[in-house]
């Protein structure tokens, strides 16, 4: 059996002077898809926030590939590359002058100071290679402000695919995408983890996908209140206890 | 007036090399703030009998590093932070000033800027720095990238958030504190914000967009000394007309170009085969 790729053990984290997630302890097996689901404020982008080190824990360890977060989030530089991260939003105020291939170039660059033009042409061969497994080769000369939201969440895929990794942690990143450019990330993302063998954590509001795409459920409301697989963590007992009692679940007819 | 060329050539180049990612960055007012406040500096240097100049690079970086902190700390929106420390550290400054008698005919130069009162060393310090600040920015281009577009994405793929924010304020108040005798507390954030906007309007390449906001900084301080020198007006004023006129002729390139790219796309949507509507 292979060993976790991320474990997370009595996390405590505070936040504007108040504990936003407190007690929570779970494992990423290696390969899997978890979904981290609860209410506004639950605490799970704070949470994501922690794990990657860029907010200090109150207490608790996270243990990311067998090597231990330190308190003040630092990892080893051969760990650091084999995670990335898809945030919700770039900040791409008016014309933000960085063309898809410079971007994607930049998640090929391992953690670090270097000279950019140092390992150029095999830079230049992995982001031709990542843009074609995202579907984005049209877009490379194209500026980042110039993209759409379906198209910017493809590049950012490409930046995440552009080396090998093994931990992607998605931050809500289908958040403003309508239903077919959802559908056809969804279905990327289900591609590229199966190719690349990746262990996703994703912050997610679609209950209905989680349950689709799903290998684990964590139902967080400041502390752990319910995981497991999907099937027995979205039931209507479980969701009422995450969300409140107005939470009225339902599935849609297409998925069965 | 050769010396006097040297430093604004130096100086230009410089403020718009930072100047590319403090407009990125958003920290256009920053730098205004920064430069309003290192009167109070000079000041300073004036009331303990100390060169103002060499009272005025220590005293940006720390003024930087506090008002940093003022504003990660406190929940007021930044722009009106930084609107209260600089107009009231330049209301302190200019108190101060009108109460010494012998700065105050040197007023004037403060705010405006006086290129030919450059000296040897002031022209060695500001090359140093631009040598340091060159250095600093390839090397950490892919972390300053990551950083202006989304800061937990740059930390979660290993860049040192903290650090590299931290180096590039200290970087900016150095820059802003040596630039002040050439161009003036009051007009200094131009040479920042001025030459990085239009090679923006410009570029579509991030490292030619640097190099183009440094080129277009160096050549508009340049043309303005000359201008300067010619026409007997003050050097501060006359180089930030000169980069007006920069920004004014790149923003009608960089309309033209797009009227011309808008024309090819609508050429593009008559054709049936094309798929303009990619999500």
């Amino acid at each position: 059996m292979l060993s976790p790729v991320l474990m997370a053990s009595g996390l405590c984290v505070e936040r504007s002077g108040r504990l936003a997630v407190d007690d929570v302890s779970f494992a990423l097996e290696a390969e899997s898809d978890t979904a981290l689901v609860g209410p506004n404020g639950a605490g799970k982008s704070t949470l994501v926030a922690a794990l990657l080190g860029l907010l200090p824990r109150k207490s608790g360890n996270v243990e990311i590939l067998g090597h231990c977060l330190t308190a003040d989030g630092r990892l080893p530089r051969s760990i650091r590359a084999q995670i990335a991260y898809v945030p919700q939003s770039l900040a791409l105020q008016g014309l933000f002058p960085i063309s898809v291939k410079e971007f994607v170039g930049f998640g090929f660059d391992p953690p670090g100071p270097r000279f950019p033009w140092k390992g150029h042409r095999k830079r230049q061969q992995s982001v031709e290679q990542a843009l074609q497994r995202t579907d984005c080769v049209d877009l490379r000369s194209k500026l980042l402000s110039e993209l759409s939201g379906g198209q910017l969440k493809r590049v950012m895929l490409s930046f995440c695919v552009v080396r090998p990794r093994k931990l992607l942690v998605l931050d809500e990143a289908q958040a403003g995408l309508d239903f077919p450019s959802n559908e056809r990330f969804q279905q990327l993302l289900l591609d590229l983890r199966r190719q690349e063998g990746w262990t996703v954590l994703h912050v997610s509001h679609d209950l209905d996908m989680v349950r689709r795409s799903s290998d684990q459920v964590l139902g967080l409301n400041r502390r752990l209140c319910c995981s497991g697989c999907p099937d027995h963590t979205l039931t209507p007992e479980r969701l009422q206890e995450l969300y409140g009692p107005n939470m009225v679940p339902y599935r849609h007819h297409c998925s069965g | 007036m050769q010396r006097a060329l040297v430093g604004g050539l130096l100086t230009g180049t410089l403020g718009g090399l930072l100047g590319s990612i403090a407009v990125l960055r958003q920290l256009s007012f920053f730098s205004d703030a920064l430069g309003h406040s290192a009167l109070l500096g000079i000041t300073l240097g004036i009331l303990i009998g100390v060169n103002p100049m060499l009272v005025l690079i220590p005293f940006a970086i720390v003024f930087a590093l506090l008002i940093n902190q003022l504003v990660e700390r406190s929940s007021l929106p930044t722009d009106a932070l930084l609107n209260i420390v600089y107009s009231s550290s330049l209301a302190a400054a200019i108190l101060a000033l009108s109460r010494i008698e012998t700065y105050r005919g040197g007023i004037r130069q403060l705010l405006f800027g006086d290129i030919l009162g450059i000296s040897q060393l002031d022209l060695i310090i500001v090359t140093i720095l631009l040598i340091i600040a060159t250095i600093y920015l390839v090397m950490s281009l892919r972390a300053q990238v990551l950083l202006t577009l989304n800061a937990d994405l740059a930390g979660a793929v290993g860049v040192n958030i903290k650090i590299h924010r931290l180096a590039f304020i200290v970087l900016l108040a150095v820059v802003v504190a040596v630039s002040i005798k050439a161009v003036g507390v009051l007009l200094i954030s131009a040479f920042v914000v001025i030459p990085a906007c239009a090679g923006r309007l410009l570029c579509r390449r991030f490292p030619i967009y640097i190099l183009s906001s440094a080129i277009l900084g160096g050549s508009c301080a340049l043309l303005g000394l000359l201008a300067s020198g010619l026409t007997n007006l003050p050097s501060g004023p006359s180089v930030v007309m000169v980069q007006f006129m920069g920004f004014i002729t790149a923003l009608v390139l960089s309309s033209n170009r797009f009227k011309r790219k808008e024309d090819a796309s609508q050429e593009l949507s008559q054709t049936p085969d094309v798929n303009l509507n990619d999500p």
